[in-house]
């Protein structure tokens, strides 16, 4: 998958940036991090559908030895009998670009990172919207990840195994449940021919909302 | 049994095909361990291989692809019962049959990165493919197949574990995209540079592709390499959708024909094929002839995702030496590895195609250093390396831990060094440097000087090294002692060059020690060596008349065909930094203000001439990063700015420390404080940025990277005698982690104070886990820095 342009505001977003922040040093370090990116990235995505049951311990991915357990996850899936799983990322060559910036320039560094993230949000909205082509359903959810909530991050490992991402797409997770590429995702997209939870993600499922800078200063991060 | 062997009996060797794909269509559930049924289902696994077998294949792979530590983790079966049943149910089929058939070993990837991207260790990967290859080995099998691997650092910890573990023939097969790369980058070239290395019998290419896309692949690998070649597609691509694979077992069969006329002799199948598959292959390859190619390759060397190919003159950097620079080993005393890697980048980008590596310093442990140094200069440039030690051991150790074909630096011709030398660089395949030396001393004459470069060659092929891997260094006497050797030196580099028909290297630099005006004689000693045949001139290639003259030689000697390396290094648009206005007079502050490093360097340059450095670092450069800092605290400027204010302050104490080491002053520094980010985890740019603003502040940082252990925070905060620990962790789950190294700190009764920060941590949560400080942003760190050392 090619991405043309990076949505900048979000990266400076990220970095905590308010306000109109842009000067001419900034404008500057943002076109040289953004293009030094996009020529590293090498996106990629890969994913599957499955029906899911509702059992008591939780939520099993159909002919699976998968529970997805917690009631956040519950609630995200009620109303849904079939799953999108995906899995994406910008490649390894972004991790090589972000240890050589750490030791050349810290501050494109810092604002390539961002911009990393940015890029495999935008990688998933891109590989969402192409899925939701491909796969009938009327309704579908948003993209929920393990770590949100109370879906633990612990389900990395077998939903990464049960995509074989990473003879797929070169994604795999670590003891620590850690991807690597780090500029990786997982998400679940609930289908059904029913009403589903909202479009949109918010602070409400979010484990780090007491703690979160956007909110402190009135905000939200976009999630 | 040996491949080439069974390929002296045989026209073709034919593997099997898909196991995964088998097992599906015989009800495996999905997420299943797929190796448990060795001891779940043996009958299952018997009745596959036996279809197989029936089909023709002459070597079949057990169901042992992930039966590593890391995937069964979870499934209560050990490595050993997994990989005996396997090849057990294989054995079993293949006696029934009653047919010559072998049993291999198959390995696939572990299933998680290899540092320096993920956090699995090359020792441990190491560790983790022994215990396979052991117990493959004594379950009996015939062969050992790595396949599907994508990272030519994790084939390297495979081949290793197996030539040292047991005798099996070893066939290596990796992955590509359409790119002709894989995932991790690795290009074909360097696969083979590596696995002919180390001792692979046979090369090749699985999976990911069909047949047809993959030929460009199977060519390029045929092309290069002296091994027997293997090809095991899969049945087309999949549909998207299915999963299906498309193409039919006829039209696989004629790709195979196909490919068995660029050269491959192996061929099997990988997902989606089945016994229908094996068959048609089998069939189809009747009475088809085997191509026996010629490869004539030119010498080469390769990290783990760029190879460089000698046929031309290639730079290597020579500044990862400390040699005569106080700076350099001021660094390697202080564990300072980010000052080495600065090094490392900044010659790739001045233009060096390969660095040579040399930490050689009386106080340290030169074997740690050299691990870690060649570790982390390969994790910041693809550049290959030259491993430069005069110590065996510590050659021994880099050569084992590097990724890809280095060059050895250096054996001569002394019986102790042929001795010792030559067969670390045998076993781990690299290049080799020789020195036209010996117990004498260097000869005068050239002809003498030949004779020794004769005896290497000789020495080196006589254990299995080939010519083109032997880089001979006719040596550079200083022309102001020893004026009539430099054409000696010349002369010798010529006739080593035609008569013996290998690359020569040569350390230019050594030519003016003594004199005035040195980059002028370097620069046409340079020049006149490259006329008489020079390969390999390492020198400084950050002084651009060293680099200009090698890409000049390239262009007017016809090598840079249609000069097009030649303007695309010189035609470049000079920087990328945000526009000076000419201000009338520009201050350190307004530098600092404004983002611009180069101008900032220069005025301290300046201001060192008038001023004192501690006055520059306490009225100039203090104040503006208050002041950034303030900025930043009330919300005027937000991190990109605050960070990109303290690169610039970096490179004014860059200057300051140059100047201090210069004039042999003792160094500044507040004093030293340790960072780590915990066990774990693999973010570590928060602790970073901390880094570079306590070092802008006067501390010296000693860093110890990411995922480190409890144990390593503590061993370093005691040999430093640190006052500041500082922990840095941005997941949830990692926190634990923090937690240990504090109570391993504490236990110690360590005379320090901790500082913890990172995204998920709160000021509650530090104080529960027993830190002294919570630190919100790289700012308040320096305050409290402040306020622990003053």
């Amino acid at each position: 998958m090619k991405l043309e342009k990076l949505n900048r505001d979000e990266a400076l977003r990220y970095l905590g940036c308010r306000g109109d922040v842009t000067d001419d040093k900034l404008t500057a370090l943002l076109n040289i991090c953004e293009k030094n990116l996009l020529e590293v990235a090498d996106a990629r995505y890969t994913y599957g559908v499955y029906s899911i049951d509702f059992e008591d311990e939780g939520i099993r991915i159909a002919n699976s030895d998968i529970l997805l357990t917690g009631k956040d996850i519950a609630g995200h899936l009620a109303g849904c009998d079939r799953i999108v799983l995906m899995a994406a990322t910008t490649g390894q060559g972004v991790d090589a670009l972000l240890r050589r910036l750490q030791i050349t320039d810290m501050a494109a560094a810092v604002v390539t990172d961002s911009l990393g993230s940015v890029a495999i949000e935008q990688v998933c909205d891109k590989a969402e919207a192409e899925i939701l082509k491909e796969v009938s359903a009327t309704n579908h959810t948003w993209r929920y990840s393990p770590g949100y909530g109370d879906l633990p991050l612990e389900l990395q490992r077998p939903l990464i195994s049960l995509l074989q991402a990473p003879k797929k797409i070169g994604l795999t997770v670590n003891q620590g449940n850690m991807m690597t590429p780090t500029k990786s995702v997982t998400a679940i997209i609930g289908l059904s021919e029913n009403e589903v939870a909202p479009k949109k993600r918010g602070c409400a499922t979010c484990k780090l909302r007491d703690k979160c800078n956007f909110r402190k200063t009135g905000g939200h991060c976009g999630n | 049994m040996e491949i080439k062997e069974l390929l002296k009996e045989k026209e073709f060797i034919i593997f099997d095909g898909a196991m995964g794909t088998q097992l599906q269509a015989k009800g495996l559930k999905t997420g299943e361990t797929p190796e448990l049924l060795n001891l779940t289902e043996p009958e299952l696994l018997k009745e596959i291989h036996t279809a197989y077998i029936n089909a023709g294949a002459d070597i079949v792979s057990a169901n042992t692809f992930g039966a590593n530590r890391y995937k069964l983790e979870h499934c209560g079966k050990s490595v050993n019962e997994i990989i005996s049943a396997g090849i057990k149910n294989l054995k079993d089929a293949i006696n029934k049959s009653g047919k010559k058939v072998y049993a291999a070993l198959d390995i696939g990837p572990i299933g998680q990165l290899l540092e320096p991207t993920g956090s699995l260790s090359f020792e441990e990967a190491y560790d983790i493919f022994k215990e396979e290859i052991i117990a493959g080995r004594d379950a009996g099998a015939d062969v050992v197949l790595f396949e599907t691997m994508t990272d030519l650092y994790e084939m390297k910890a495979a081949i290793l574990a197996a030539k040292e573990n047991c005798e099996l023939p070893v066939i290596c097969s990796m992955t590509y995209e359409p790119d002709m790369r894989t995932f991790a980058g690795c290009p074909p070239l360097a696969q083979i540079l590596l696995c002919e290395g180390l001792g692979a019998d046979a090369v090749g290419v699985n999976c990911s592709l069909g047949p047809n896309e993959l030929m460009p692949i199977v060519e390029e690998i045929c092309n290069n390499t002296r091994l027997p070649v293997i090809v095991m597609p899969n049945a087309g691509l999949p549909d998207p959708e299915t999963g299906a694979y498309h193409i039919t077992a006829e039209e696989f069969a004629e790709c195979t024909v196909k490919m068995a006329g660029l050269g491959v002799s192996i061929i099997g199948g990988c997902c989606g094929t089945t016994p229908e598959f094996i068959k048609a292959v089998a069939d189809k390859l009747q009475g088809v002839k085997r191509v026996n190619k010629t490869v004539n390759r030119e010498s080469a060397v390769c990290s783990g995702t760029k190879t460089v190919i000698i046929d031309s003159p290639k730079i290597i950097g020579e500044r990862i030496n400390p040699t005569g620079k106080k700076l350099f080993k001021q660094a390697l005393i202080n564990d300072d590895i980010n000052y080495i890697l600065g090094q490392a980048i900044e010659q790739v980008h001045a233009g060096a195609e390969i660095l040579d590596v040399n930490v050689g310093l009386p106080d340290i442990n030169e074997e740690e250093m050299m691990i870690k140094a060649v570790k982390n200069i390969q994790s910041v440039t693809d550049a290959p390396l030259q491993l430069d030690s005069t110590i065996p051991a510590v050659l021994s150790s880099a050569l084992r831990i590097y990724n890809g074909k280095p060059i050895v630096n250096s054996v001569n011709g002394e019986e102790e060094s042929l001795n010792t030398i030559l067969p670390i660089v045998k076993k781990y395949g690299a290049a080799v440097v020789g020195l036209t030396l010996d117990k004498e001393g260097i000869p005068k004459k050239a002809e003498q000087r030949f004779e020794i470069a004769k005896r290497i060659v000789k020495r080196a092929t006589d254990i299995g090294i080939p010519k083109e891997d032997i880089y001979i260094d006719c040596l550079t006497l200083t022309a102001s002692a020893e004026q009539e050797a430099v054409r000696q030196t010349l002369k010798a580099v010529r006739m080593v060059k035609e008569q013996l028909g290998v690359k020569t290297v040569l350390g230019v630099s050594n030519i003016s020690f003594g004199l005035p005006n040195r980059e002028l004689l370097n620069h046409i000693f340079l020049t006149m060596a490259l006329e008489n045949g020079l390969d390999l001139p390492i020198i400084n290639p950050n002084v651009p008349s060293m680099t200009g003259a090698v890409r000049a030689f390239r262009l007017l000697s016809n090598i840079d065909v249609n000069s097009k390396e030649y303007i695309a290094a010189y035609s470049e648009v000079q920087g990328n930094s945000a526009p000076v206005t000419q201000k009338q007079e520009i201050t350190i502050g307004y530098c600092i203000e404004n983002g611009l490093k180069e101008e900032a360097a220069k005025l301290t340059k300046q201001l060192l001439q008038t001023m004192d450095s501690m006055e520059i670092v306490n009225t100039m450069l203090i104040p503006a990063l208050d002041k950034a800092g303030k900025e930043f605290e009330t919300g005027k400027i937000f991190l990109p700015q605050l960070i990109l204010a303290a690169g610039v302050a970096q490179s004014c104490f860059d200057v300051i420390k140059a100047h201090i080491s210069a004039t042999s002053q003792s160094p500044v520094s507040k004093g030293k404080i340790v960072l780590a980010t915990v066990k774990g985890d693999i973010h570590d740019i928060g602790k970073n940025i901390v880094k570079v603003l306590l070092e802008n502040y006067g501390y010296t940082v000693i860093d110890l990277g990411k995922d480190v252990d409890y144990q390593a925070v503590v061993d370093a905060a005691v040999k430093h005698e640190v006052k500041l620990v500082g922990l840095s962790a941005l997941m949830t789950t990692t926190l634990k982690s923090m937690e240990e190294t504090i109570k391993l700190i504490r236990a110690n009764n360590l005379p320090c104070k901790i500082v913890v920060g990172g995204a998920v941590l709160t000021p509650e949560y530090a104080e529960k886990i027993g830190a002294d400080f919570y630190a919100k942003d790289a700012k308040e760190t320096v305050d409290i820095a402040k306020k622990v050392i003053g």
